[in-house]
């Protein structure tokens, strides 16, 4: 138990440092835009930021808990697509917003199901099993509710829109708030249960947690379904947001890499065990603002990937540099 | 004054066969009476499932049927990879016509070359390659750019009481129609040095890139003018950004598209104010009747690429506003 305790805390003080990296980077970068780019320093602009990084934080908050229990979510992507596409030909077809948000739900609650069932029960590594539920899933719901097609276009006259991308207040749109309610669901998910302590547990050791007996099976369920329930919502305020649901979105686009970026970015090792919200605040934090400040500065989406890569880089460097690997940290996946 | 003269003896050329075609179409019988029947035309488009593509697949399936040669549609569904296969491979079954949509200038310059050198015929439609073939049917890109940049000048250059502040949200840099119009588009606006061209970054295609940077622009410069969006499809979250800024009414947002019942609808709902559209419908059509010119030998009498511009239709908002303009699948 000591000897657990020393590692943990070997291990937290490394995730801090890497934290403090990326706080220190984030900071560098606000102060920078700050002063050279027109329109940075603005409620309105900060508004924009919050607005336009609640998807990607909702998908980081179920990736960060599948991660942080040693899994990972390839399907993610093709899951908020799908969850959204559900929802979204429901509405268009007259079906009540609430009957529509339920067999939403529904259909990503057995999602999830399928991709712990493949974990958990058929032992299939997690990377494998949903790198092949997400080509499962995108194509089933591409040709069996789209019918082939790659898009469906939202009338943004609809109330349902309206509401999913209106404010709930004055100066907090509903895609903010949609964003806290998830980070506070993870939070509660992770500090708060038996599930949460049996997450880490697993990412910590899942043999170990599994021989004590830990309800390790019961509680993959619990992840992969909550990893489902975060993209179905990101799924929701993204088709709103912007009048489309896009199947380019799983086949073509960064959004993968930069939910993976965030979670890890922010102090998550990819061999579980550590982190939590404040991570996840983290890591959306910088990406957030480059995305951002790049935006504003007119760059090009290749120029933005490119620079988003050079400060992953940088940060691992800098990271290494302050905090050498050693023996617990020598392992494959950690960051 | 060379090229302009080839192209409209290509032009004339590509005319006069179309008229021939419709005399014989005007013969009476169900079937044409050509000799093309049992003649084999794959067509590889950059994706199914749009309604751009599904509306040329539909008219083209049309002719196919009516002068009786096979038409076998290979779906790339946005897969680049994919569909250099797919076009590697149609090259190997030697079609007598092949169809390809180019999704930038080079990806198959290469091989358009190659099919062409193995007597393949190759139909352009649409996105044209650096690399001539036989065929192009589409749009004028530079007139497009050319025209919708005339009209923000119009709307937002000197006298018009705006800023002069222009976004532009092309596609893909590299994708022909991007090229083309921001080139165009670029010519005019340097001529009027009240415009100020903000931002100019690629969507990628996709509404939800196009919303975030639009988003952040407006916020950059709440005096924006008009955005000028490369396709419909990625503009409509450009205008969804705009109206959920509760900016409908000071920015203009154009693009371009094919023009069916979708984009009437953005239209209509103050997403979108003004669409270039190329009439995907009419489009199927002429490249449908340009590979049954091809497939009786139709070319052009120096060698070059015969070339059939498709016709233009302005859906505006406002008074002028004609939902007939649209077409529906």
């Amino acid at each position: 138990m000591a000897e657990r305790r020393t590692r943990s805390a070997a291990g937290g003080r490394r995730q801090n440092t890497l934290e403090l990296v990326v706080v220190a980077l984030t900071l560098t970068l606000i102060l920078t835009f700050a002063i050279f780019v027109d329109g940075f320093a603005t409620p309105g602009n900060l508004r924009v930021v919050l607005s336009n990084s609640a998807s990607l934080v909702m998908l980081a908050c179920g990736m960060g808990v599948v991660i942080i229990s040693r899994g990972l979510d390839l399907s993610l992507i093709a899951q908020m697509i799908s969850g959204a596409l559900v929802f979204s030909i429901l509405v268009t077809e007259g079906v009540s917003a609430p009957l529509a948000l339920l067999i939403a739900v529904a259909a990503m609650v057995l999602v999830g199901l399928i991709n712990a069932w493949l974990i958990a029960y058929a032992e299939i590594p997690a990377m494998l099993a949903t790198l092949a539920s997400a080509m499962f899933i995108s194509g089933l719901f591409r040709f069996a509710v789209l019918q082939g097609g790659f898009l469906l276009l939202l009338p943004k006259t609809d109330p349902v829109v309206v509401f999913l991308a209106g404010e709930l207040l004055p100066g907090i749109s509903m895609p903010v708030a949609l964003m806290a309610l998830t980070l506070l669901l993870t939070w509660v998910l992770l500090s708060q249960t038996t599930a949460g302590r049996t997450i880490y547990a697993m990412g910590d050791n899942f043999q170990a947690a599994r021989l004590t007996g830990l309800q390790v099976r019961t509680v993959t369920i619990v992840i992969y379904v909550f990893a489902a329930l975060t993209a179905l919502m990101a799924g929701l305020v993204t088709s709103a947001a912007s009048g489309a649901v896009d199947f380019r979105t799983v086949t073509h686009g960064s959004l993968l890499f930069d939910v993976i970026l965030v979670v890890v970015l922010g102090g998550i090792p990819l061999r579980g065990g550590r982190g939590g919200v404040r991570n996840i605040i983290i890591g959306a934090a910088l990406i957030a603002t480059m995305r951002n400040g790049m935006t504003l500065m007119n760059f090009q989406t290749q120029s933005q990937d490119m620079l988003k890569g050079l400060v992953l880089l940088a940060a691992i460097i800098a990271d290494n540099y302050v905090n050498p690997r050693d023996a617990e940290t020598d392992t494959v996946g950690d960051l | 004054m060379a090229h302009t003269t080839r192209t409209a003896l290509r032009r004339a050329t590509a005319a006069l066969l179309m008229g021939a075609c419709a005399a014989m179409g005007l013969g009476g019988s169900a079937h044409a009476d050509t000799n093309i029947a049992g003649k084999k035309v794959i067509f590889v488009p950059i994706a199914m499932g749009i309604s751009l593509t599904e509306g040329w697949a539909r008219r083209m399936r049309q002719h196919a049927d009516m002068y009786g040669y096979s038409l076998d549609v290979r779906d790339a569904a946005f897969n680049m990879n994919a569909m250099t296969e797919l076009v590697a491979k149609a090259i190997t079954e030697k079609p007598d016509v092949l169809v390809v949509h180019n999704p930038t200038v080079q990806l198959l310059s290469r091989q358009i070359k190659q099919a062409e050198s193995e007597g393949i015929k190759v139909l352009q439609v649409n996105l044209q390659s650096n690399q001539p073939s036989a065929a192009f049917v589409g749009a004028n890109w530079d007139r497009i750019g050319r025209e919708i940049a005339e009209d923000i000048v119009k709307e937002c250059g000197a006298g018009s009481g705006k800023s002069g502040k222009v976004a532009i949200i092309p596609g893909q840099l590299t994708a022909a129609d991007s090229v083309i119009m921001n080139e165009a588009a670029f010519k005019v606006f340097e001529q009027h040095k009240e415009i100020q061209v903000v931002s100019n970054q690629a969507s990628d295609w996709e509404p939800e890139k196009a919303r975030q940077i639009t988003a952040t622009v407006l916020q950059q410069h709440p005096d924006l003018c008009a955005i000028f969006g490369h396709w419909d499809v990625h503009t409509m979250g450009a205008g969804n950004a705009v109206k959920d800024a509760g900016k409908a009414d000071d920015v203009l947002v154009y693009s371009t598209g094919g023009g069916d019942d979708v984009a009437c609808k953005a239209v209509e709902d103050g997403v979108q104010d003004r669409i270039w559209s190329y009439d995907a419908d009419g489009q199927g059509r002429d490249a449908g009747t340009m590979i049954d010119l091809l497939l009786q030998g139709a070319a052009a009498a120096d060698g070059s690429m015969l070339s059939v511009e498709s016709p233009m239709k302005i859906i505006k908002a406002g008074a002028d506003y004609d939902a007939s303009l649209c077409w529906k699948m």
